[in-house]
């Protein structure tokens, strides 16, 4: 009897202390004996932006010893459902990226950005970053975008020789000429490009649309319909392979990298994985529409801190290296990423590279993201669609009439704003 | 000494016995009480939050903040939309081909593995293996191997066959998806029928056999009424998978292409995750719910029944 009370003492002791010093444990997680503090990084960079990373890491380390960066692995298209709930948990990382195209307006809504206004305010290179670097809700700055992504074309040049077309398409009527010659011979085949059912389809297909004037606001009319038209067409084709419909932006990417493609849509990050290309290539804008001109959305990952960080400081000494020259020309040479900052983005050698150029180009004149919280969903709604008629599940004009409908149920259902 | 022992054993005995009754009857609540709060917070709270979610609307504006009530309205949105009688249909398509190939293939393979031996052992280890691996990592696989340049469609091309779009052919997709889950549940339905099949008498098979019925004939005409209870409690727990199966989906196709294989579980993340409609993809889930819990009334019944008996 008295050694199963004693046991039983022992027991919710042990628990006890175990949950108290647990506790204690974790309040204290951030500093050690030494004054060492670690700050939280939560990154879902991958190749040749994560090896960046990295660096930047070790060399804002080896300058501020006082501070150690924790970097958390994350998957990209969770971060905005761990950092919502992170908030409603008070466990908000240090520091995290996000992803601008989509995750901002909701990042925004739901409490995660810490204010970074007064840190801003007191930047002596706040003049070198352009607006679109940075990020504001209401007046409030949340969010920076050191360096951004734009999608753009890439082509296998040894395929194109093969075929002796000597120019690469800068219309998409020309895209699609030049895809009937490549794919005739069933040897190569034309296009690789994802057309999965969410963002990414979207992401990939609205430049059809956007240089024509098109965008999320204004999503509708015959230029749609032509521009699914056109989508079930190439699908007919087989153009695009049915598999596209599921392919997110790394697997379309992977076929390209086979050397069975003659083009490819993808993002100037990729053209640090590009050199490993077993054939020659080039890259240019993303073909214009007829009458059009070629413009594609701002893409990127913002660097913001952690609403329920408690060393927001500490966390903008990392994000201030992050915004200097250098760092903007490292992720340059690494991922191929470009930066936003006037001084690096003149640098010679980004002005020199031929590959980075169209994308040099494609980011002076981007698009205009809606400023509506149901941005992903209209998104979405866009990308199911596309994936739909490349699969053959829908037809150009369904695709279309849903597009249309569903973009601005979502537009609506999100308070109507643009 | 012999007086006094043998004076007192009724005492002796009797003195205890109350002391030692109360300390058996307050020892299961050590038991209970951790049981029961470990059950409040990580199955009911949550069943409840995920309840009051799909009565109230709740955006990422306010998802910590409070939650306006909104009574059945994010039902009555979302039975009047098509998007999910479509998916409902999807996901009972799902759980009639794991029916079909649990029941019948699973049936079929123990009736094999019923059967001793080294081969035998070898098809079980490699089958639990199989059982065990993460969906993620299976579907994983799955996707490369369905993949139109992938592993399939390399053997098809060996017998001169066309290439298939496996995971993004409209027709084909939600039946490419359904066998991969079919091929990850198999195991577990083949060792419990097997389970099952060894637990029946020898007395009644050498009995049959001595009426002159064959192997197949014993199997189903003796055996296969045997083990009613036992695939009636498969086939329950079957439907149960089908209506909670998200991992597949996620990997090999994210619901699409379109929307071809969305089922209940994706459509219920793709609105709470992807679109960040919280309440749309709560009540969802609480559809969803509701039709497991229509499943899941009968097998706690059978339960209890075997318990019975």
């Amino acid at each position: 009897m008295r050694s199963r009370k004693t046991l039983s003492t022992v027991a919710i002791g042990a628990s006890l202390t175990l949950a108290v010093s647990g506790c204690a444990i974790q309040e204290n997680a951030s500093s050690d004996a030494e004054g060492v503090t670690t700050l939280d990084f939560w990154s879902y960079y991958q190749g040749g932006q994560a090896e960046w990373l990295a660096e930047e890491v070790k060399s804002f380390e080896a300058a501020n010893p006082d501070i150690k960066i924790n970097v958390i692995k994350t998957v990209g298209d969770q971060q905005d459902q761990k950092l919502l709930a992170s908030v409603a948990t008070g466990t908000t990382p240090d520091l995290f990226i996000n992803n601008i195209v989509v995750d901002f307006p909701t990042l925004a809504a739901g409490g995660v950005f810490a204010d970074l206004t007064p840190y801003w305010d007191d930047l002596d290179d706040e003049s070198q970053f352009p607006t679109a670097a940075v990020w504001k809700d209401g007046d409030a700055v949340y969010n920076l975008l050191p360096f951004t992504n734009l999608v753009g074309m890439y082509y296998n040049l040894d395929i194109l020789s093969e075929y002796g077309i000597t120019e690469a398409p800068t219309t998409l009527d020309e895209l699609q000429a030049d895809m009937a010659t490549v794919t005739a011979d069933g040897k190569y085949k034309g296009l690789a490009l994802s057309g999965a059912p969410d963002v990414e389809g979207a992401w990939l297909f609205a430049p059809q649309l956007l240089g024509e004037g098109i965008n999320y606001c204004n999503f509708e009319g015959p230029k749609v319909d032509e521009a699914f038209e056109r989508l079930d067409a190439w699908a007919d084709a087989d153009y695009i392979p049915k598999a596209a419909a599921t392919w997110d932006q790394n697997a379309s990417w992977q076929q390209f990298m086979t050397g069975g493609y003659a083009f490819a849509f993808n993002g100037n990050w990729q053209l640090g994985n590009v050199k490993d290309a077993d054939f020659a290539y080039g890259t240019a804008l993303y073909p214009a529409p007829e009458g059009g001109t070629s413009q594609v959305y701002p893409g990127g990952e913002g660097f913001g801190i952690g609403s329920k960080s408690e060393h927001p400081e500490l966390a903008w000494k990392f994000i201030e290296h992050i915004l200097t020259p250098e760092a903007g020309e490292a992720i340059f040479e690494s991922a191929g990423s470009i930066p936003v900052r006037a001084d690096a983005a003149e640098s010679p050698a980004i002005q020199s590279d031929e590959f980075v150029a169209p994308f040099v180009i494609a980011a002076s004149d981007p698009g205009t993201w809606p400023n509506n919280e149901n941005t992903a969903k209209m998104q979405t709604a866009l990308g199911v669609e596309v994936s739909a008629v490349i699969s053959g599940q829908r037809s150009g004009a369904e695709g279309a009439a849903n597009a249309i409908k569903n973009v601005a149920d979502a537009m609506a259902e999100g308070g109507g704003g643009c | 000494m012999t007086q006094v022992t043998t004076a007192r054993p009724a005492e002796r005995v009797r003195a205890p016995r109350p002391a030692g009754r109360r300390s058996f009857t307050k020892l299961p609540l050590v038991y209970i009480v951790p049981t029961l709060v470990i059950l409040l917070a990580f199955a009911a709270y949550p069943m409840f939050v995920l309840v009051r979610m799909s009565l109230s609307d709740v955006g990422p504006s306010n998802i910590i903040g409070e939650w306006p009530f909104v009574g059945l309205q994010n039902f009555v949105d979302v039975v009047s939309g098509s998007e999910v009688w479509a998916s409902t249909l999807r996901t009972a398509f799902v759980a009639a081909f794991l029916l079909c190939s649990n029941l019948i293939i699973g049936f079929l393979a123990a009736s094999v593995l019923s059967v001793k031996g080294r081969l035998t052992t070898i098809v079980l280890g490699i089958m639990v293996f199989v059982w065990a691996l993460p969906p993620l990592v299976s579907g994983s696989l799955w996707k490369f191997l369905l993949d139109d340049s992938g592993a399939v469609n390399a053997v098809l091309g060996v017998f001169g066959l066309p290439s298939v779009s496996w995971l993004s052919e409209p027709d084909l997709a939600l039946w490419s998806v359904a066998a991969v889950i079919a091929w990850a549940s198999l195991p577990f339905s083949i060792l419990i029928i097997r389970g099952g099949l060894l637990a029946i008498s020898p007395d009644v098979l050498e009995a049959a056999a001595l009426d002159g019925a064959g192997y197949w004939r014993t199997r189903f005409q003796v055996v296969l009424p045997l083990l009613r209870p036992t695939l009636w409690i498969l086939g329950i727990l079957t439907v149960l998978y089908a209506f909670k199966s998200f991992d597949f989906f996620y990997v090999l196709t994210r619901g699409g292409p379109g929307t071809v294989t969305t089922t209940l579980p994706v459509q219920s993340y793709n609105e709470a995750f992807s679109n960040f409609a919280m309440s749309t993809g709560a009540t969802i889930a609480v559809i969803s719910m509701l039709f497991v819990i229509l499943i899941a009334v009968p097998y706690v019944r059978s339960i209890r029944m075997e318990t019975t008996e």
